[in-house]
């Protein structure tokens, strides 16, 4: 209870003095690259499939939530398609303010405003499925994270026929 | 998989180099921008995409100084 309740203190402080996660940022470890990843887009926009995916805990309501207990968070993700009805759809994510998000979707995971791009032809098409994971991942879920669910996911972008991914944070 | 990320936070971004970023002053929770505001959440969705296409150099943040709530979206 005590916990919840710091934790949602915490949020909320984060929220209005943002510089207080660069303070931390500066001091964290991160697990940082040697060098940049690159991968040029190879066709025309116009002709792309772009993907969607993004680590602010989406979910559909019937999967299982991401794990709020553990103190190292949870490094699964959640694939969903990217017209699920918005009543299906659900956010589990202790460590940001999502309450606009649950109003709006659109705040954290823009697949209206993709689908609107994708109709005037700006895009290609989306990609037949979202996939979100929920961005408290540290510790021993790390490796899971770079050695396990993220090069998963990668390889089902790729099987999805995604040739871009535009990722959205919490 | 080429990729444009959307981040609200440059020092994280610095640390973790992505090949392509759309940095944002933005609160957390609020990548896109706020709730039902088309405008901006198109703005901000077709910013991110023309960087994918554009960029060239591996590591470009584009940073478009768009202030939280301030910004008038046309």
């Amino acid at each position: 209870m005590a916990g919840d309740f710091v934790n949602r203190a915490l949020v909320q402080l984060v929220k209005r003095a943002p510089w207080l996660v660069a303070l931390w940022a500066r001091r964290h470890r991160f697990v940082e690259a040697r060098t940049i990843p690159w991968t040029p887009l190879r066709r025309p926009l116009a002709e792309a499939t772009v993907a969607l995916v993004t680590s602010a805990g989406v979910h559909l309501a019937a999967d299982p939530p991401f794990d709020m207990d553990d103190r190292d968070g949870d490094p699964s993700f959640r694939a969903l398609p990217w017209d699920a009805p918005r009543p299906d759809v659900t956010i589990t994510h202790k460590y940001y303010d999502h309450s606009a998000a649950d109003r709006d979707l659109n705040v954290v995971l823009p697949v209206d405003r993709l689908r609107e791009l994708v109709d005037e032809g700006r895009v290609g098409a989306i990609a037949p499925r979202v996939y979100s994971f929920m961005g408290h991942v540290d510790g021993r879920h790390l490796v899971t994270l770079m050695e396990g669910t993220a090069p998963e996911v990668a390889r089902r972008l790729v099987a999805d026929g995604a040739d871009a991914v535009v990722l959205t944070p919490a | 998989m080429p990729t444009v990320g959307i981040t609200l936070q440059k020092e994280i971004t610095r640390r973790v180099k992505p090949p392509r970023a759309v940095f944002l002053r933005y609160p957390f929770g609020h990548p896109m921008g706020e709730a039902f505001a088309v405008r901006q959440q198109r703005a901000i969705l077709r910013l991110a995409l023309t960087t994918l296409e554009s960029a060239t150099v591996p590591g470009l943040v584009v940073e478009p100084g768009w202030a939280w709530r301030r910004h008038r979206f046309d």
